[in-house]
């Protein structure tokens, strides 16, 4: 009954919803100040999510079912990741479903939900969007794993609780050489797995009018916001278990949390978007290199 | 009854589990046969070579005796050519296929030979040999005979370039049943047996088979992205996943074996499911061309499902089957750290590094076969015919498979690995955790309770085209298809000389062993001219010489 709380209430889906669609409000509040706008209200997307709940569902011909479970793994799936990540914070002593490497592998799971429901509608521009969003991954896959190795060489375990534990006793992995090379490198793949500018490559919207959500209205876009507004709660949490978790009090979780997020919400405004081969290029060149040398850093003790 | 053949046979942990799927797989193969086969002439010859392809492979399984499995092992290879060539204009393919199979059996038959001068018997059990004797060399040449005997028949690279072909050529219940089920099991058998039981390994050993699966993995992916057949993709993903098999059993961690065991059983089973939904595919279209397939979902539900858990299991996505043995040869490699110098320490990483982004890759390849066979947009040819799922002999092996790659993976601490693996390499902690049942609980109670929400709340629906700007219909001049998915990375500097020279055959064994082959013979065609004053020439040249030496 606690563990179907924790995934229900807290810290699974309300809570992460919540902080999650707050959040993305932070977002376009911080974005319209840079723009020298005033924007909108701090429940607008609460406000936009009700809306979309309420409309009519337009199925294109020749969608399959996919097109309508795509959403609800999504959804599930992210809420999964979540509630492990809250789980640890809250308690670090206990573990919960999975380790490091079952988290990175269930991350994956909402951009294959994008990709198979954009598969399904039949659009043209869809399919356009699930290559991209495929090849994406693609890219920052290599890195991304590159830059966990470095945590799991320097703790030497992948249970969540252990890495969490070590940061406590040993201090933040970042305050290492490899770490923060480590942290540089998992930053820009969070920035890539929210699909953020400069890696909204697969949504577009001058391009190719929102790619993988082209045919997607009412809830069943509704659900597809949820994940991403549930992923951008995830990511910088992730970063904080990750690379900074020495004090997780809540005031600190706290400033770490809107630290990052507000470097994320700045990349995101004073970048133009990338086009797919420049953005695989870079995660396959540099982004990787740089992976590559904190491994390196980590294995000689650095 | 069994005990009588003892010293001959011998029925053990492995080789039970592993005659136990043996036969699973041969009964499926025998009922999609009965609908996919009819109509073809000589099936009484194809359903007696697939008997005896069972017979044999179980009499490997159970050979204690190293002639009498050499014997078994040569009779498989065999079959295999007799049963390839039951298709028309598949003969070349069956050539190259016993040419590799069959040359890596002679190197079997010298790594026995030299492993009876070693210890001087032939009986598996009591063979147990250890790389820091005096032989060493013959030691290492033995292993390596052995281990290349099982690398072509499991495909793993370099000698790999037959399992493509034939997956291309064969009969589609041939490829089911030998290159991506039976040769698995048989050749990661053997590995597992010469490197658990017959050898002792050392470090250098584990590092040349780990060095071996993590290249494997990453070369034939790579070859598998940019397919445009589905069968020859499916053929290079197995080959690809083969590599995660000698991967587990060269970390010589016991969670790294269990997980190079557990995946060869994983293999098998979402392998064979996913060509034998392939092969649904063609039965109805008469192509597998990816080009020219599309949208089929519609129409063949029950075949895209089990396509569709094939390929999630194949990826590496939890909760399915393929993740938790992927993760426990993670694990394996992650022990395998632990121990010592820097190098070794790299090498290992590297390893891992490969199989991790390896699973990226494979994730890739097959969204780029679900898309263009059973979801985007349909291709006019096909949707005017209005096709309807195929009939339920050739659905129930599909669905079958499936459903054992939903089981093992969401009770796989429960059933396989509890069942199967365990009583083979002991038990053992995990490094890290994965409640798999949990995990599928939670997100199948949200699945339902999202449903459940949804459909109570009368949300209204309406079907309407799909949106282009302002054309009003998709013109099949703005049509998808997966085939262009990965143009841009096939299109990489690097990567584009590469692939260009790997379309010539140049990393293909087979290929370049005909050049030198050929090469030689032309040297001797140029040598016998049929100019008789040449002939004398060498004779004369011959007895000069023989005058020199025996001066």
């Amino acid at each position: 009954m606690k563990l179907v709380f924790n995934y229900l209430i807290f810290p699974g889906f309300l809570f992460s919803a919540v902080v999650g669609l707050i959040s993305g409000w932070f977002d376009r509040k911080l974005t319209a100040r840079i723009q020298w706008r005033r924007g909108p209200v701090w429940y607008q997307n609460f406000l936009d999510l009700i809306k979309l709940f309420s409309k009519e569902i337009i199925i294109p011909t020749e969608a399959k079912f996919t097109f309508f479970i795509s959403p609800f793994v999504g959804v599930c799936a992210s809420v999964i990741v979540a509630t492990m990540l809250g789980r640890v914070l809250v308690n670090p002593s206990e573990s919960f479903i999975g380790d490091l490497i079952v988290l990175v592998y269930l991350l994956v799971i909402p951009a294959i939900a994008f990709i198979l429901g954009a598969s399904s509608s039949g659009n043209p521009l869809a399919s356009v969007g699930a290559s991209r969003e495929m090849k994406l991954i693609l890219g920052y896959e290599l890195p991304f794993i590159l830059s966990i190795l470095t945590i799991i060489i320097k703790t030497g375990s992948i249970k969540l609780e252990a890495i969490l534990n070590h940061q406590i006793v040993y201090g933040s992995h970042i305050a290492s050489f490899s770490g923060i090379v480590a942290f540089l490198v998992a930053f820009l793949c969070a920035q890539a797995k929210l699909g953020f500018v400069p890696f909204d490559i697969s949504e577009a919207e001058q391009e190719i009018m929102a790619g993988t959500l082209i045919e997607y209205s009412g809830p069943l876009l509704a659900l597809f916001k949820l994940t991403k507004a549930i992923l951008l709660y995830i990511m910088p949490i992730f970063l904080i278990v990750l690379f900074i978790g020495k004090d997780t009090s809540l005031k600190f979780l706290f400033l770490k949390y809107i630290g990052l997020i507000t470097l994320i919400i700045l990349l995101k405004n004073t970048n133009p978007r990338l086009k797919i081969e420049q953005a695989i290029k870079f995660f396959w060149g540099p982004v990787s290199f740089l992976a590559a040398v904190s491994v390196i850093l980590a294995l000689l003790g650095w | 009854m069994l005990f009588n053949f003892y010293p001959l046979f011998k029925l053990d942990r492995l080789s039970s589990f592993i005659s136990l799927f043996i036969g699973l797989f041969s009964l499926l193969t025998i009922i999609y046969s009965f609908k996919f086969m009819q109509g073809r002439k000589n099936l009484w010859q194809y359903y007696i070579l697939v008997i005896l392809t069972f017979v044999s492979s179980v009499g490997v399984v159970l050979a204690n005796h190293l002639i009498l499995l050499l014997v078994f092992w040569g009779f498989l290879g065999l079959l295999l050519y007799l049963l390839i060539n039951i298709e028309e204009n598949s003969s070349l393919t069956a050539k190259k296929t016993f040419i590799i199979v069959g040359g890596s059996d002679c190197l079997m038959l010298l790594g026995i030979g030299i492993i009876y001068y070693l210890t001087g018997t032939f009986q598996m059990d009591k063979i147990k040999i250890s790389f820091t004797t005096s032989y060493w060399l013959l030691t290492n040449i033995s292993y390596l005979c052995l281990a290349a005997a099982s690398f072509a028949k499991a495909g793993a690279m370099p000698l790999h370039s037959w399992i493509p072909d034939c997956a291309k050529d064969a009969p589609l219940p041939v490829v089911a049943y030998l290159p991506a089920s039976l040769d698995k099991l048989l050749g990661i058998y053997l590995l597992a047996r010469v490197s658990l039981d017959l050898f002792i390994m050392n470090k250098i050993m584990n590092l040349f088979l780990m060095l071996i699966g993590a290249f494997t993995i990453l070369a034939a992916v790579m070859m598998a992205l940019v397919q445009h057949n589905a069968k020859r993709l499916l053929g290079y993903h197995a080959v690809s996943q083969v590599g995660y098999m000698v991967l587990g059993i060269g970390t010589g961690s016991s969670l790294g074996i269990a997980g190079g065991l557990f995946h060869m059983v994983n293999h098998a089973i979402y392998k064979s499911c996913l060509f034998l939904t392939s092969g649904n595919v063609e039965y109805k279209t008469k192509t597998t061309d990816l080009d020219k397939l599309g949208g089929l979902s519609k129409v063949m539900p029950i075949t895209y499902i089990s396509c569709l858990v094939a390929s999630l299991s194949i990826s590496g996505v939890p909760p399915f089957n393929g993740f938790v043995s992927k993760w426990l040869v993670y694990q394996g490699l992650i022990e395998a750290v632990g121990s010592s110098q820097i190098v070794y320490k790299i090498i290992v990483f590297l390893c891992l590094v490969a199989a991790m982004f390896g699973s990226a890759l494979t994730l890739a390849s097959f969204m780029k076969l679900i898309h263009s066979t059973f979801l985007g947009q349909a291709n006019n040819s096909i949707a005017e015919k209005g096709y309807n799922d195929v009939s339920w002999q050739m659905l129930l092996p599909c669905l079958v498979l499936a459903i054992i790659c939903v089981i093992f993976g969401i009770f796989a601490s429960q059933v396989p690995l509890k069942y199967f693996i365990f009583p083979v390499v002991g038990t053992y902690t995990f490094l890290g955790i994965w409640s798999s049942g949990l995990a599928t609980f939670l997100i199948v109670l949200g699945l339902f309770l999202g449903i459940i929400i949804f459909g109570l709340s009368k949300i209204s629906l309406r079907k309407d085209a799909i949106f282009l700007g302002s054309e009003t219909k998709a013109l099949p001049s703005t049509r998808v298809s997966g085939t262009e998915f990965y143009n841009t990375i096939k299109e990489l500097d690097i990567l584009k000389t590469i692939y260009l020279k790997a379309e010539k055959g140049f990393f293909d064994i087979y290929e370049q062993g005909k050049t030198l082959i050929f090469g030689i013979g032309k040297f001797f065609q140029f040598l016998h001219n049929g100019i008789l004053p040449t002939y004398l020439v060498w004779c004369l040249l011959g007895i000069v010489g023989l005058f020199l030496i025996f001066h």
